[in-house]
């Protein structure tokens, strides 16, 4: 089977004069986690709403596997938006067959599918309550059925795991992660850069509707290495402090955080250094986390915006 | 395309369980029907009314009071039920000054009997003088009688004088203490209402009604009734016209009104003719207002609570709108149904009589469907894009109410349909779209001939405007819908119309 692939190509569209997303250019591809970050306003959301065809882009053309976006069904594609919302008189299964036959599921099978799913989410004694009756979790809970229920070929979700308890969150990446076996399309927005950097295998950063980053998560990372390496160790590290070519960013008396400023200093040099005065219980390259690479990114575009 | 069906489905299930639609269907429209029909059941058949008592004033001396209460419990005493009206002389006897004055009055008319006696006994004398020659000093008698009849001629007439203008200043006390006293009976509410007797009433035909509320029409008619009866009987017996006569001649007279309709001459029964396109006007307005309110309500929550953004992604505005336009456009015509349906199970129980809503047709029911086709689509689009523009609910509602009030206009204006549906203005008004949904289903009942022309040019001219509130719907929903806490503006708006 050929992969499948969602590609954006010079993508742009602007509100009443102001530039919301500028020539955009992005590729997913089926079987990986892609995470779309950026602050507030960078113009995710618009950027999802494009790809779920709820607004057209002004330039450029959305492609899946190929083929433009608008000439392709809806039913391919899931959607949780940001800002959930359920019709709060309807009960939770007859709402959910409702949009599963939107998707053209049968009356039967969206019945048997959304049974399967609240099951799956612990929530399958709820079935003829109505929406209004349940928790904000829960509702969250039908919220991301509706978005999966018709086993769509792209699934997008904004902010998925705001407002989900830790048990659910572990429930919702299993069922992500049976869509990435499948080798399908899983578009991800979000403000938690933990949850980005546990869950996500490329990471696309957008800012003020420009792309400052993107690429493979292991890359980025590999890339914004500081060269740092953490060492830790029962004896005292104090020593630590006259090794020439390197600058000590954090110690304490059995661990020290440095970077190795001189670039000829070999490490496994360095590590035998070390080892000779001290025994190494631990000696590992420092990778920044996303958290850090984000706002550094975002600051210096910002900054270098001015 | 299939989802058009879905969604339209879905509203129209959701909808027809509500609690809502319940009331919608069967208890405003009762509620209404009885609110506008009671009154005329009281109208029709007041129940055991109290006895009225009615003053008379009488300056004419021509005893009008005991004509009034024969002609009142004529016409307005049914059987086995206590008389409606009493008729009471204001007596005004208890008045010092016109008893003193009274007295007067009889004293200088005594006189003057007394010198008309006399006058008479002359007259009498002299006769007696001329038949007999026989009689000694005969000529001296004639002459000196002469003279004593001259002189008590000019007293008779200068006492006649002083008595017709003593007479003319009692009549101006008597009335002005019987007024006052008629007054404070009005006042007290032992009187319903007083009627004053000019002295040359039968002349000129004017007659005074005294009330707390001349306004009541019912009251003031009948007695105008009556009394045009009396004063032409006073007037022809004035003419020396025979009793029995009169009697024949004033035999009242009734209007049996017929209307001349395409199958035939119909007898007219105002409250059935009448009542009949205002009831149907009202359910067009429930019927319209109700399906065109979903759609309005079912827009503004999936606005406000976001599922709009799901729905959009799973299917585009145009099956949304679409849909829903169907739905609930179904959902009112199931709505009329059952009035219909409802209607035709209580004529052939005998709960409505057939002939009192004979207006009831079957092209007039084809006529109903077509017209809240038209004013739902017309009405729905328009609440599609106050919907979506709006960025609260407080701000649609009122928007809502107002096209309300535009709807119901054409009730206000129903007696000037019902006496000429067919005029200029009223024509010309129910070529506005606003309107035309009102105006066509009170006109086409009421006309006499079907209004051909009329239904052809109100329907193209809802049609096109259909389509022109459709499309800008169409352009709105699209964009408005997503924005959200924000109201567009004009110059916003009409950039999405413009580019859409």
């Amino acid at each position: 089977m050929a992969q499948n692939i969602l590609q954006l190509k010079k993508v742009s569209k602007s509100f009443a004069g102001t530039v919301v997303v500028g020539d955009l250019n992005l590729k997913v591809k089926g079987g990986e986690v892609f995470g779309l970050l950026g602050p507030n306003g960078a113009g995710k959301t618009t950027t999802m709403r494009m790809i779920m065809n709820i607004i057209r882009p002004d330039q450029g053309e959305i492609l899946y596997n190929d083929q433009p976006r608008h000439k392709i069904k809806n039913l391919h594609f899931g959607y949780l938006p940001e800002e959930r919302g359920l019709y709060p008189r309807a009960t939770v299964l007859e709402m959910l067959v409702y949009f599963g036959t939107l998707n053209n599921l049968s009356a039967r099978r969206a019945e048997v599918e959304a049974i399967r799913y609240l099951d799956r989410l612990g929530m399958v004694e709820f079935t003829d309550a109505q929406i209004n009756q349940l928790s904000k979790g829960m509702q969250q809970k039908i919220q991301f059925i509706v978005a999966f229920l018709h086993d769509p070929d792209v699934l997008i979700l904004d902010e998925p795991f705001s407002g989900l308890d830790p048990i659910n969150q572990i429930v919702l990446r299993e069922i992500l992660q049976e869509y990435k076996q499948k080798k399908k399309i899983l578009i991800i927005s979000t403000h938690q850069m933990e949850q980005a950097e546990q869950l996500c295998d490329h990471i696309c950063l957008i800012n003020q509707s420009k792309v400052i980053l993107d690429g493979q998560l292991s890359r980025i990372k590999k890339n914004y290495r500081e060269n740092a390496f953490f060492v830790e160790s029962d004896d005292s590290l104090e020593f630590m402090q006259e090794i020439s070519g390197i600058s000590i960013i954090e110690q304490d008396n059995n661990s020290c955080k440095f970077t190795v400023a001189e670039q000829r200093l070999k490490i496994p040099v360095l590590f035998e250094n070390i080892q000779k005065k001290a025994g190494i219980k631990r000696f590992e390259i420092v990778e920044p986390s996303l958290h850090d690479i984000f706002i550094r990114l975002v600051q210096a575009e910002t900054e270098g915006g001015k | 395309m299939k989802n058009i069906f879905r969604i339209a489905r879905w509203e129209f299930v959701t909808r027809f369980r509500s609690r809502s639609f319940l009331f919608n269907t069967f208890i405003s429209p009762l509620l209404f029907i009885s609110v506008i029909t009671l009154p005329i059941f009281f109208f029709q058949y007041q129940p055991e009314v109290s006895t009225k008592l009615i003053g008379v004033i009488d300056l004419s001396g021509k005893n009008i009071e005991k004509d009034l209460q024969k002609a009142l419990n004529h016409y307005y005493s049914p059987e086995n039920r206590s008389r409606e009206y009493v008729v009471m002389k204001v007596s005004v006897n208890s008045s010092g000054p016109y008893r003193e004055m009274l007295s007067e009055y009889k004293e200088i008319k005594s006189r003057r009997d007394s010198i008309a006696r006399l006058y008479e006994q002359i007259k009498a004398q002299r006769a007696a003088y001329y038949k007999n020659t026989k009689i000694a000093n005969r000529e001296y008698f004639l002459r000196t009688s002469y003279e004593k009849l001259q002189n008590t001629r000019e007293e008779k007439e200068l006492t006649d004088m002083e008595l017709e203008n003593f007479k003319t200043s009692l009549d101006s006390v008597y009335k002005f203490e019987a007024l006052k006293m008629a007054d404070s009976l009005l006042i007290t509410n032992v009187l319903n209402a007083y009627l004053l007797f000019p002295h040359e009433f039968t002349k000129n035909g004017i007659v005074e009604y005294h009330s707390k509320n001349p306004g009541d029409l019912r009251e003031t008619e009948r007695f105008e009734k009556i009394l045009q009866n009396i004063i032409i009987e006073k007037r022809m017996m004035d003419d020396h016209v025979e009793q029995a006569k009169v009697h024949k001649w004033l035999s009242p007279i009734y209007i049996k009104k017929y209307q001349l309709m395409p199958q035939g001459q119909k007898e007219w029964d105002f409250y059935a003719q009448f009542y009949g396109p205002l009831i149907g006007v009202f359910l067009l307005f429930m019927a319209i207002f109700t399906a065109g309110g979903y759609l309005f309500s079912s827009i503004l929550l999936e606005k406000s609570n976001r599922v709009i953004e799901v729905l959009l992604s799973y299917a585009n505005s145009i099956q949304i709108m679409g849909g829903k336009i169907l739905g609930l456009g179904s959902l009112g015509l199931v709505q009329v149904l059952i009035w219909l349906l409802l209607t035709a199970l209580f004529i052939s129980s005998g709960i409505i009589p057939a002939d009192k809503i004979s207006y009831l047709t079957l092209s007039n029911a084809l006529y109903f469907i077509i017209y809240f086709s038209l004013g739902f689509l017309f009405y729905g689009a328009i609440f599609i894009s106050v919907g979506s523009l709006s960025s609260n609910e407080y701000d649609a509602q009122q928007i809502n109410q107002l096209l309300r009030t535009v709807a119901v206009f054409p009730v206000l204006l129903s007696l000037i349909v019902l006496a000429e549906p067919n005029s200029l203005w009223i024509r010309i008004l129910s070529y506005i779209p606003f309107l035309t949904p009102s105006f066509m289903i009170m006109r086409i009942p009421l006309s006499s001939q079907l209004i051909t022309t009329d239904i052809y040019v109100t329907i193209a001219i809802m049609v096109i405007s259909i389509l022109f509130v459709i499309f800008v719907a169409g352009r709105i929903f699209r964009v408005a819908t997503l924005m959200q806490g924000k109201k567009a503006s004009w110059t916003e708006i009409w950039r999405w119309l413009k580019v859409g």
